[in-house]
């Protein structure tokens, strides 16, 4: 054993009680991989860590359960996996449940939107400021801490994806593999509450099937957001059943 | 007042000290986390219910704040749910495998909000207040044998392994707690462990 991989041996108490971070914890998992007795000395360690666990034991307030089994319902388990050495804990840097989960999703989102902005051509240079501004509601939206993502598919095809925070009012509208729309036609954007439809404007794109994000602003707890098939140019109130309707705000 | 210390629970409460019914109750568990990984849910609540109260203790041990706790507690659990295929019971025991998503879901919890202050003030807040928790009857014979194991220890060892198991911290941060070095910190903690783990007959 050299002198290397004899410290790394050392720290399978460390890895057991989940005290090592960084750059070291990485090393010691690559070490871990090619280290037999090291791992076997983990999984006792490991065993012994969780008996400390145990004697901590409190039950848990009883709206949990039925919390945890709702969730459960509505989540996709992973497959198994190739049998990786390290398979016995999850990924270790999960995203957060209730707290990033819209976050992480806002990330993608973000992601997405930023390829958008890059693949519409930007002629001008006044068009070039209104991007980045328009850039800067949309990233403000989706960076909001209670940014959440709601998300359907469109009776003529592809998907609309919206991330909304009730906080600012907000919400970004992005969709993707929806049809170009026939001869004459476009897609309207709508927000729709007890009052009627206003319109937020029309759902721009090119040939690929992406449209560039839209802003929609003033968002009230209990809207929708439609999209319609319009006349050119779009119109003042949907003539057209929407495609897609989603809440806005729960 | 001869029996007050006596586990009033009968032989039941002797379960997870009983290496033979300990076994088995974890080949129980580690059955079920199979069905769980088929999309059983009726198992998963039957896992849910045999290690929610383990799974919230640690993680609130963890991270004191009950809230924090609660959220945390309930990822874990769906962690659980997700991940069961990747559960293999040659590697490890049911229960192991899930305390240790719980912990490590914890200590990341303690670790991405290490720079803000208000953990130690809720630390401190809660230490004031006291511990008073209901703590589970059937766990008390295991709690008094860890103690045990644990009273066998050198101080600092156990030291050592208390920062970093219930208070989430990591090695650097025990040495400086300790006031002592990086790598004696690291063997402290190993060698502590190992007599844990004989002490209890982890096998």
């Amino acid at each position: 054993m050299s002198v290397e991989s004899h410290q790394l041996h050392l720290l399978t108490g460390a890895y057991a009680v989940d005290a090592l971070t960084g750059a070291e914890l990485d090393e010691f998992e690559r070490h871990l991989k090619r280290c037999a007795s090291c791992t076997e000395e983990v999984r006792g360690l490991q065993e012994t860590a969780a008996r400390l666990g145990l004697t901590t034991a409190v039950e848990p307030p009883a709206w949990m359960r039925g919390q945890v089994l709702a969730a459960v319902s509505r989540t996709r388990q992973l497959p198994p996996s190739g049998g990786r050495l390290l398979a016995r804990g999850t990924p270790r840097r999960v995203t957060r449940l209730r707290r990033s989960l819209p976050r992480s999703a806002a990330a993608v989102a973000l992601a997405a939107v930023i390829v958008v902005l890059a693949v519409l051509q930007v002629n001008t240079r006044n068009q070039l400021e209104q991007t980045q501004q328009g850039s800067r509601a949309v990233a403000a939206v989706l960076s909001a801490p209670d940014a959440h993502l709601e998300t359907s598919s469109t009776t003529v095809g592809g998907t609309v994806t919206a991330v909304i925070s009730a906080r600012d009012r907000e919400a970004v509208i992005t969709t993707a593999d929806m049809p170009t729309p026939a001869a004459a036609k476009v897609y309207q954007l709508w927000v729709m509450g007890v009052s009627g439809a206003r319109s937020i404007g029309l759902m721009s794109g090119n040939s690929t099937g992406v449209t560039s994000p839209v802003l929609a602003a003033d968002v009230q707890p209990g809207d929708r957001l439609g999209i319609t098939v319009e006349p050119a140019g779009g119109t003042k109130q949907p003539t057209t059943a929407p495609i897609v309707v989603l809440a806005a705000n729960d | 007042m001869c029996c007050m210390n006596s586990p009033s629970t009968g032989s039941q409460g002797q379960q997870p000290v009983d290496p033979g019914r300990a076994q088995e109750h974890g080949q129980v568990l580690a059955g079920l986390l199979a069905q769980v990984a088929r999309g059983d849910h009726a198992a998963f609540e039957a896992v849910y219910d045999q290690l929610a109260a383990s799974v919230f203790g640690v993680v609130r041990k963890v991270l004191r704040d009950p809230a924090q706790s609660e959220e945390v507690a309930q990822e874990v659990m769906l962690d659980v749910w997700r991940s069961a295929s990747r559960f293999d019971s040659s590697r490890g025991s049911a229960v192991a495998w899930v305390m240790t998503i719980a912990h490590r879901r914890a200590v990341d919890r303690v670790r991405s909000e290490n720079a803000s202050a208000a953990r130690e003030q809720k630390v401190a807040v809660d230490q004031v207040s006291g511990d008073d928790v209901f703590e589970l009857v059937d766990t008390a014979l295991d709690r008094q044998r860890v103690r045990r194991c644990m009273g066998s220890l050198t101080t600092l060892q156990a030291e050592s392994i208390k920062l970093a198991y219930y208070q989430g911290y990591t090695y650097p941060q025990v040495a400086g707690l300790l006031g002592v070095a990086l790598g004696t910190v690291k063997t402290r903690i190993r060698d502590g462990l190992i007599r844990m783990r004989d002490c209890l007959g982890v096998t």
